[in-house]
């Protein structure tokens, strides 16, 4: 009988993940024994890392959208649909549409979205560069600032040793930032300050998740003037006095307030009753190395939405899709899965708005930093403006 | 009295100096030096808004790649499943959406090669 594979959500994980399936199955697909099927909220696909550049003015946005259709292969069946309910015993999804969509393997990528709204004052009184249109917003109040201060801060999950989404962009954006205010020439009228909550991931007390990167940042940040502060966990905002507070007992005034807000999986994943993370925050409970959703045998995930110890980034799903698509290829051959995902993340940070440093890291071991480099830019710049639209397609 | 003060090497230090002195004693490293100048340089001279056209440059033919490739397979597979249509039967496959859309496609396509040549 032919097996029926089913796609929700169309964005980094997803699609990378029906195009490599559809060319490790072509043999079936042609054979017509298996059909895979994507189906996803949004006729769009946006390449996320890209509004980092709309805040600075560097891109306005339409550059980094494509229509998903253009990026699927012609045998993944492509439907535009908001998955609302999983039904694990009698394996369907149901859609917005009314629609229910059987499957025998189903593979939940939705991503993850800011949450705002569990910060009292943050939506009122904070910016922030996760979507395009908080982008915009905040390269509306770079363009007025003339002086004062910038304040970052970083939020995290509550469900233990889950990063937030891309882990690295606060600190690329507080080096985009200072390399920005110095372009326009404001650099000594503005104040920086990086702050960081006392528990980030594995890490207490430190300025970035994982320990290594933590020791070299003061250096690099004393190196460009950028003054910070650990152990300041954001937990109200004062958007009239413009004030943050720290559930340390600290107080800090600033202008602009630059923050990773709070994450949580989408409410597709939040309501399935899949997830047990805390806070109703709605991770994923993934089996490191298969990449199944614990406890069931035919649901696997990938990306922003696992509960995984690894970065939310298309650095780390690059390195997961081939998992997921060989274990599913494996399963339908020969009746298991053959792959193991050892937690490898691949990507190349923006350290400033000329420099780039390419980083790995997996399961056992963290980030070595190494020095920035133009040419890591330029690697960096490529991938934004083209190369990114080729891994989608399972080309690269 | 002075004592003799031996610098100890690293065993990886020694083969390091090995090969070198083997680059140098054939003259190789001359090669070497001008092609790190050569890449140097190169990224010196190399602006991002090269970097994006050649990018650009690069995104298209994956594009296209994708498309023709993709196109030729799906043609194959249905060539290879049905018989080959009567003149009716094409007429019958204008009807299908997909079809129409690929062979305006086409006629634009033939247009803006027209345009060039
Ligand atoms: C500002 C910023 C900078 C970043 N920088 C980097 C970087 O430098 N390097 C890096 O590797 N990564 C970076 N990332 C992270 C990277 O973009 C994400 O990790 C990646 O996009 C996650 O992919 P995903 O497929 O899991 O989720 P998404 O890409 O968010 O896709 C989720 C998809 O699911 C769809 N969907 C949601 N709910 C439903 C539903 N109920 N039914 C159907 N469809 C649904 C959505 O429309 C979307 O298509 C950055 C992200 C941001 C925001």
């Amino acid at each position: 009988m032919k097996k029926k594979i089913l796609i929700v959500g169309g964005g980094t994980a997803g699609t990378m993940t029906a195009n490599n399936l559809a060319k490790k199955l072509m043999y079936e697909i042609d054979k017509d024994e298996v059909e895979i099927t994507m189906i996803s909220n949004s006729k769009y696909h946006y390449y996320r890392p890209g509004a980092m550049y709309v805040a600075f003015h560097k891109a306005s946005g339409h550059e980094f959208v494509r229509e998903q259709r253009t990026l699927l292969m012609p045998e993944v069946k492509f439907l535009v649909d908001e998955a609302i309910e999983i039904d694990t015993n009698s394996n369907y999804v149901k859609g917005k549409s009314g629609t229910k969509y059987s499957y025998d393997f189903v593979i939940l990528a939705t991503g993850c979205e800011v949450a705002v709204d569990r910060i009292p004052g943050l939506k009122e009184g904070g910016n922030w560069f996760y979507s395009y249109d908080g982008a915009k917003k905040l390269a509306e109040k770079f363009a007025e600032l003339k002086k004062g201060r910038v304040l970052v801060t970083v939020n995290f999950p509550k469900t233990p040793d889950v990063p937030h989404q891309c882990g690295i962009a606060p600190i690329e954006t507080t080096i985009m930032l200072h390399d920005y205010l110095k372009e326009q020439g404001i650099r000594e009228d503005i104040e920086i300050i990086y702050t960081y909550p006392k528990v980030a991931q594995a890490v207490t007390d430190g300025l970035f998740l994982q320990g290594p990167t933590s020791k070299v940042l003061p250096s690099i940040f004393d190196g460009i003037g950028v003054k910070y502060k650990t152990s300041f966990t954001l937990n109200k905002v004062d958007p009239e006095k413009k004030i943050a507070y720290s559930e340390e007992g600290e107080e800090i005034e600033f202008d602009i307030l630059m923050s990773t807000p709070p994450f949580i999986a989408t409410k597709f994943i939040r309501e399935s009753g899949l997830s047990k993370a805390v806070d109703d925050e709605g991770w994923l409970p993934t089996d490191k190395k298969t990449l199944k959703v614990k406890g069931y045998e035919n649901i696997y995930t990938l990306g922003d939405t696992v509960d995984l110890p690894v970065s939310k980034a298309g650095g780390t799903i690059h390195n997961q899709t081939d998992v997921v698509a060989d274990n599913i290829a494996s399963e339908i051959r020969y009746g298991y899965p053959t792959e193991s995902y050892d937690g490898k993340v691949i990507a190349i940070a923006q350290m400033g708005l000329s420099c780039g440093m390419p980083l790995w890291y997996d399961y056992k071991e963290d980030v070595q930093p190494t020095p920035c480099s133009k040419l890591g830019s330029f690697v960096r710049k490529g991938f934004n403006m083209g190369i990114y639209w080729a891994a989608a397609r399972g080309m690269v | 009295m002075s004592e003799k003060v031996e610098v100890l090497k690293t065993k990886e230090m020694q083969e390091l100096e090995e090969k070198f002195a083997m680059l140098v004693q054939t003259g190789r490293i001359d090669n070497i030096i001008d092609l790190l100048a050569v890449v140097s340089d190169n990224i010196e001279m190399t602006t991002a808004p090269m970097v994006d056209k050649m990018v650009g440059t690069i995104d298209n033919l994956a594009t296209a790649g994708f498309i023709t490739q993709n196109a030729v397979r799906y043609a194959n597979r249905e060539i290879k499943k049905n018989e080959v249509p009567s003149l009716f039967g094409l007429l019958k496959l204008l009807k299908d959406e997909d079809t129409r859309k690929g062979l305006a496609f086409v006629l634009h396509l033939t247009k803006g090669i027209g345009k060039q040549v």
